[in-house]
């Protein structure tokens, strides 16, 4: 089955390293007990999950206990923007973010709206970019919490979060950064890095599917209220029963990703450049974001007089998504690539392409050639005056 | 169900479309509406239609509808295109319910050609 395609969808998710796959096969043998239970079985159960939140924590370099387990970056991104804006409610209703972040903070920061929560949508540069100043030029002094990504899930661009977390340790406004899409695969040092909340998810860097966390740093007046209800686990921020075998998986994917970071960044850098010689020269072809300061992971590009979804189809047997997996069955063009000026047609030509460890060279030689083809026999298609 | 979005037909059509092109010495029509452009070429000959060819810009449905269109017209009398359907491409192609917009353009370009080509005039 795996050799009918290729896949070139990382960012949407990764495949289980080979490891963590036997961790969770072991561990579901013999590690089902609950991990609140106060036998010697849920004692097991508890050191498995101390091990995941030590391993979590190295990646990170923060204390495991300022790690708290949920289903998903979705349900850390709620928790998070939504937890941390309540609980700070009574300081100020004024909250920022970027129009380019995922849905699972949009969608939070337009609920919040509803309840009487005041937010100012940045619009990034062409490139992709939130300027710093920029972001500092819309903080007032009600401004409670601002949440900004890492690394954007369709353009692959990084924002600047340093120094934007400094500005929010100058400001006391607390910083959500969605990393779904770094945590793994850059460098990230919490202890380094001015950064108070941040939400990752393990099948984002090779680890299950269903486990996730949100980091909540120890300073004062940074907590988050809970979204959910219904027992003390997790002092009470996210209750419900922990899923130990997740938990061990996600920490062994995350020890791992620890211990080739560097490597997987050259090899990806590797891919994008090749990919892109590969297709630089089809006319009208362009790359959506700032490939210089972009995650080497993805590469976006649209072209002119091409229909997405077409392209999609006639790029199979290569596995690539038009817009964020999580909104693919939208036929609108991509509010990624409108918020960075693109015309709805040509947002609507973008293709991701987004490589893996398991990606080759071959792999994306043979991704260029579809694209180079599948683009000439579209337009060949098309009516003089769309091509 | 298929939890694949194109059925066989489209996935066929759309990766052999047999009529794509254009015609010397017909008529033709263009349409560019609801995100689809399409140009419907045909060459008419005693109330017949001889040849039809498309080209379209769009989804893989509408180049598929495109293409099923001339597969099954070519040879059918000129007056049959003033009745066309779109809810035949629909329930043929089984396009989803939210491309109707998209498919009723080709009908309206089907028409659109039925009346030049029954008044003769060439593109």
């Amino acid at each position: 089955m795996v050799d009918d395609f290729i896949y070139l969808d990382y960012a949407a998710s990764t495949p289980l390293d080979p490891l963590v796959a036997e961790r969770l096969h072991d561990c579901r043998e013999s590690v089902f007990a609950n991990p609140s239970s106060n036998h010697a079985a849920g004692r097991i159960s508890r050191a498995m999950i101390e091990g995941g939140a030590q391993q979590l924590a190295a990646l990170l370099n923060v204390d495991p206990g300022t790690l708290i387990w949920t289903s998903g970056a979705t349900e850390s991104d709620n928790l998070g923007v939504a937890g941390a804006a309540r609980f700070r409610s009574h300081r100020g209703k004024h909250l920022v973010t970027l129009l380019t972040e995922h849905k699972a903070v949009t969608d939070v920061f337009q609920m919040l709206e509803k309840e009487g929560f005041e937010v100012t949508w940045l619009k990034p540069d062409a490139g992709g970019c939130l300027d710093p100043a920029a972001f500092a030029s819309v903080l007032r002094e009600d401004t409670q919490l601002a949440s900004i990504m890492y690394v954007n899930n369709e353009t692959g661009v990084m924002q600047d979060i340093e120094a934007i977390g400094s500005i929010c340790r100058e400001r006391d406004v607390l910083l959500h950064v969605d990393a779904a899409q770094a945590v793994g695969k850059i460098p990230i040092d919490l202890q380094a890095l001015p950064v108070d909340l941040l939400s990752l998810t393990a099948h984002k860097f090779y680890g299950p599917k269903g486990i996730g966390a949100l980091y909540i740093a120890n300073r004062p007046g940074c907590r988050v209220d809970p979204i959910l209800f219904g027992g003390g686990q997790q002092r009470r921020i996210r209750p419900g029963t922990l899923p130990a075998d997740l938990i061990a998986g996600l920490g062994l994917a995350a020890e791992i990703a620890q211990s080739r970071i560097e490597t997987d960044l050259e090899h990806l850098g590797k891919l994008r450049r090749a990919l892109w010689a590969a297709i630089r020269d089809v006319e009208g072809v362009l790359v959506n974001g700032d490939i210089e300061s972009g995650f080497p992971g993805i590469l976006n590009v649209s072209v002119s007089g091409i229909e997405g979804e077409s392209l999609l189809l006639e790029l199979e047997p290569i596995c690539v998504a038009t817009g964020s997996a999580c909104n693919s069955k939208s036929q609108e063009p991509s509010y990624v690539l409108r918020a960075l000026g693109r015309s709805d047609r040509l947002a609507q030509s973008a293709v991701r392409f987004s490589m893996g460890r398991p990606t080759t060279e071959a792999d994306v030689e043979f991704a260029g050639r579809r694209y180079r083809q599948a683009v000439a026999r579209l337009r060949d298609l098309a009516p003089e005056a769309a091509a | 169900m298929s939890n694949d979005a194109y059925s066989a037909r489209v996935r066929d059509y759309f990766a052999r479309p047999a009529h794509a092109g254009d015609l010397s010495g017909g008529v033709a029509v263009d349409i560019d509406e609801q995100g689809v452009r399409i140009r419907l070429a045909a060459l008419g000959d005693r109330g017949r239609i001889q040849s039809l060819r498309f080209r379209a810009w769009g989804c893989p449905h509408v180049i598929a509808a495109c293409e099923y269109f001339c597969a099954r017209y070519e040879g059918a009398p000129i007056e049959s295109l003033d009745v066309f359907q779109a809810s035949d491409i629909m329930n043929d192609l089984s396009v989803p319910v939210e491309k109707t917009g998209r498919i009723l353009v080709i009908q309206d370009a089907v028409r659109s050609l039925g009346r030049i080509i029954g008044g003769g005039s060439a593109a």
